[in-house]
């Protein structure tokens, strides 16, 4: 059970399919203005693509050929949209009654009361929300959104007004009102980090295009093509040519001078686009022997370093290909114990379970995106 | 002091808001928030009676509503007496005129309506009138009370079009803007000058008034 | 509601309840220039008969077209007996109505003014030669019988080609008077049922012009009942044919056949 979607259409442009795994915190992440709002607004009901299947657990909500549609207020989500859109004529308590319409009038304000205590901002009941801060008001658009105890929650960029200790207390709610009510969860964000915290299945959307889906992990660790590793701020991305020895013997990735070993992933033969986390290239140190574990040496010169908080990077230039650029990652207190001069020389280590196989972009981002 | 002049003009100017308004508002939410390509063309036609002089609104319709026309002679089958010089024919040229008065500040007051509030309703799950009633209309109310004092100013000193279609016949069409105007060609500009005077105060005090109100009102709307 | 607009309301609410009496008084049609006789002949009625008239004074011309058009006036007192004639033509009116005077026109000069008033509009020739006038006021010709009267007196005059770009024409002869006396025009020609009266006989001189100088516009005034007009209207109008009216008409400056001639 899950929420399934189709959706194309143009101006906004929308071109995907995907399926969102029900009862998880699922993250659209993209630059601005890559339509991940307006997919969230599909779902909603709010836009009206010019074809699009929605369903939700198996119920269908839209359905371009059947002419199918159920509108917005029928739908039983829960919609935090940027600004929030709070009701200024209403107090904190009056904006959560109403989405509590269907009950007695009697019961509303407790009810009200229950959802504000549990977003805890129970004590701020009767303030307008031009009176809150910030937090609040987010937490205000919560509480309202899971008062109409919706089978989805939907929430649009909702930390991208808010500052950084704030982000994180509101980063704790989200997390323990979903293991609270273990809401189907479809979060709008253009924050890597934001989407590595909160979600557990992660789609990458560029131009209104599905680049990736899966678990947040494995998309992180593996971006299956070019567009979703600079989505990813990966910077090493290279050119190579994948050829092997003989008809079954093994595939190597031919880089500059450089032969490296690959693993089963690499099957194809001829040009092929490649790269690999700047965290994943190995620093091999001069006084430690060369080990087994250790493969695919390659030799660098470094260019420059730069302290960046607890990171270090380096930038080296692989032997033989002067107009590479490799960028690796280091904890900062490796400059402590190995001086890094430009200029020096240096080997690092790149392993081949940690090359990244860039497959075709699909033919409309063959363009480097923004 | 006429004081059955100013009597008319209060009466006209009520009763020009109560057929008015009731009319504006659903006109002035579907102008905000539709998206159909007539909308430019429906503004204009609205925004007419603020750009032509009041002689020519006052010839059209003498035309339209006059004893030569369609609706001039059945008013006339109906009710025994002709359309224009009388009260009804002033209250329809008044409401004619006073259009875009009306609709225009009901227009921008649901326009200011952030999207994301109206949205936002549907996503609560309410219907179309209860939108309408517990978000729209209390969020639009300074508005709505400020076309309802601009349009009860205006047709308070209207001269033009009344003139046209109303002749100057006392207790029936001879309001007090022309009662000022026949006061100063009876050489009585002392009468002139008081009656002058006290629609002056008059308008004035329902503007402040109300504007100092609608400013208070629309703080507390403020979206946020 | 906050409570002081509860208060306006009710307020507006309270002032606005004058009109509801329907009011049965006949409404009357009037040239302009008859505005302070007319005025007094509706009083001594009223004080007589106990009946009340409303009048509205305008130009002959404008009330023409409303009646035309269907304004509910039940006696017109027109300043130019055609457009009567014009009005019974179109069945209008009960029948070719009667004369009830001819008027007069006179040059008003305000007390400020550089111009003096004479009867053979001597001065004026002189201070228009002279570049001395710059505006002078008369009813609008178009639609004004008393504006006619004055454009054939000028035009005997022969002022008539030199003295057109310094016109400002009223929109009644009362209008006209106004622009005269005000002061803001250096005089004009008005009637003289208005010179007469004190509020204008204050504000300056005037000297009534010969009669045969517009003889192609006679001032003749004629009223009628209209078709629609009812017992209070018909009384007033045999009222104004007593001679008790007729000398009140002469008091202020008109010209009264000795009998009501009737065509």
């Amino acid at each position: 059970m899950s929420l399934e979607l189709e959706l194309r259409n143009h101006g906004p442009d929308l071109d995907l399919c995907a399926t969102l795994p029900a009862g998880r915190i699922t993250a659209l992440l993209g630059p601005s203005g890559c339509g991940k709002t307006s997919i969230l607004r599909a779902i909603a009901g709010l836009l009206h693509p010019a074809r699009a299947t929605i369903r939700m657990h198996g119920e269908v909500w839209s359905d371009s050929d059947t002419r199918r549609f159920i509108p917005t207020r029928h739908r039983p989500i829960g919609f935090v949209p940027q600004q929030y859109g709070l009701f200024p004529h209403l107090t904190a308590l009056g904006n959560v009654m109403m989405s509590l319409r269907q009950l007695p009038a009697t019961q509303r304000p407790a009810r009200a009361q229950a959802f504000l205590d549990q977003v805890h901002i129970g004590e701020l009941a009767d303030r307008y929300p031009r009176a809150l801060s910030g937090g609040q008001r987010q937490r205000l658009a919560l509480a309202r959104a899971i008062a109409r105890e919706p089978q989805l929650l939907l929430l649009d960029e909702p930390f991208s007004a808010v500052d950084r200790t704030t982000k994180r207390l509101l980063y704790v709610e989200i997390k323990r009102l979903h293991e609270q009510l273990g809401l189907t969860t479809v979060l709008v964000t253009h924050d890597l980090d934001e989407a590595a915290q909160l979600a557990s299945h992660l789609c990458l959307i560029d131009r209104g295009r599905l680049l990736q889906a899966g678990p947040t992990r494995e998309v992180l660790a593996r971006p299956c093509c070019e567009s979703a590793a600079r989505l990813l701020d990966i910077p090493n991305i290279f050119e190579g040519r994948l050829d092997s020895t003989g008809v079954s013997g093994p595939h190597f990735l031919e880089w500059g001078p450089h032969r490296l070993k690959v693993d089963e992933r690499f099957t194809a033969v001829g040009p092929v686009r490649w790269g690999i986390q700047p965290g994943n290239v190995l620093m091999v140190r001069d006084d430690k022997p060369w080990g087994d574990h250790l493969e695919n040496p390659v030799a660098c010169r470094i260019v420059e370093h730069v302290e960046l908080g607890a990171d270090l990077l380096v930038w080296l230039t692989p032997d033989g290909l002067p107009e590479e650029m490799l960028q690796m990652r280091l904890p900062a207190r490796a400059l402590q114990r190995h001086p890094l001069q430009p200029g020096k020389k240096m080997t690092v280590c790149l392993r081949r379970n940690d090359l990244l196989l860039f497959r075709e972009d699909a033919p409309h981002a063959a363009s480097r995106p923004g | 002091m006429d004081w059955q002049s100013f009597s008319l003009s209060l009466q006209l100017a009520l009763v020009t808001l109560a057929l008015l308004l009731p009319l504006s508002i659903p006109a002035a939410y579907w102008l905000a928030t539709t998206r159909r390509g007539i909308k430019p063309w429906v503004e204009g036609l609205i925004a007419l009676p603020l750009v032509l002089p009041p002689t020519v609104i006052g010839f059209y319709l003498l035309i339209v509503l006059g004893r030569q026309s369609w609706l001039g002679q059945t008013y006339e089958q109906l009710f025994g007496q002709p359309l224009v010089f009388s009260f009804s024919g002033l209250v329809l040229a008044s409401i004619i005129f006073n259009i875009p008065f009306a609709v225009q500040p009901i227009q921008r007051a649901f326009e200011a309506i952030p999207l994301e509030v109206r949205e936002a309703g549907q996503c609560c799950g309410l219907g179309f009138w209860q939108r309408f009633l517990r978000i729209d209309l209390p969020l639009s109310w300074p508005g709505m009370l400020s076309a309802a004092v601009i349009t009860f100013a205006h047709t308070l000193g209207e001269f033009g079009v009344v003139l046209m279609v109303g002749g100057n016949i006392p207790g029936e069409t001879k309001t007090v803007a022309i009662s000022i105007y026949d006061r100063t060609q009876a050489f009585d500009l002392d009468g002139a000058n008081a009656m002058s005077l006290l629609l002056l105060a008059i308008s004035l005090t329902t503007i402040v008034v109300s504007y100092g109100l609608v400013g208070r009102m629309m703080n507390a709307r403020r979206p946020v | 509601m906050p409570a002081v607009l509860r208060l306006i309301l009710i307020a507006l609410v309270v002032l606005a309840h004058g009109r509801t009496t329907a009011n049965e008084a006949p409404v009357i049609a009037a040239a302009a220039d008859l505005r302070f006789a007319l005025e007094r002949l509706a009083e001594d009625f009223q004080a007589t008969t106990g009946n009340a008239v409303r009048v509205s004074f305008g130009s002959s011309g404008n009330f023409t077209t409303q009646i035309e058009n269907g304004a509910p006036f039940e006696i017109f007192l027109s300043a130019d007996e055609n457009y009567v004639f014009r009005l019974a033509d179109q069945g209008l009116t009960r029948d070719r109505g009667s004369l009830y005077a001819v008027g007069r026109i006179v040059v008003f000069a305000p007390h400020s003014s550089i111009l003096t008033a004479d009867e053979q509009l001597d001065h004026l020739g002189q201070s228009i030669a002279q570049g001395r006038l710059h505006r002078f006021a008369i009813a609008n010709p178009e639609h004004a019988p008393y504006g006619r009267a004055a454009r054939a007196a000028l035009q005997t005059a022969g002022l008539w080609p030199q003295i057109q770009p310094m016109l400002v024409l009223g929109e009644n002869a009362a209008q006209a008077a106004q622009f005269a006396s005000s002061g803001s025009t250096d005089g004009g020609i008005i009637p003289l049922s208005l010179s007469k009266a004190p509020q204008l006989a204050a504000l300056g001189t005037f000297a009534t012009i010969p009669a045969d100088w517009h003889s192609d516009e006679p001032l003749r005034q004629r009223m009628v009942l209209l078709r629609n007009a009812g017992t209070t209207a018909a009384a007033f109008y045999r009222f104004l044919q007593t001679s008790e009216a007729r000398r009140t008409l002469a008091d202020f400056g008109f010209v009264v056949p000795d009998e009501p001639m009737k065509e």
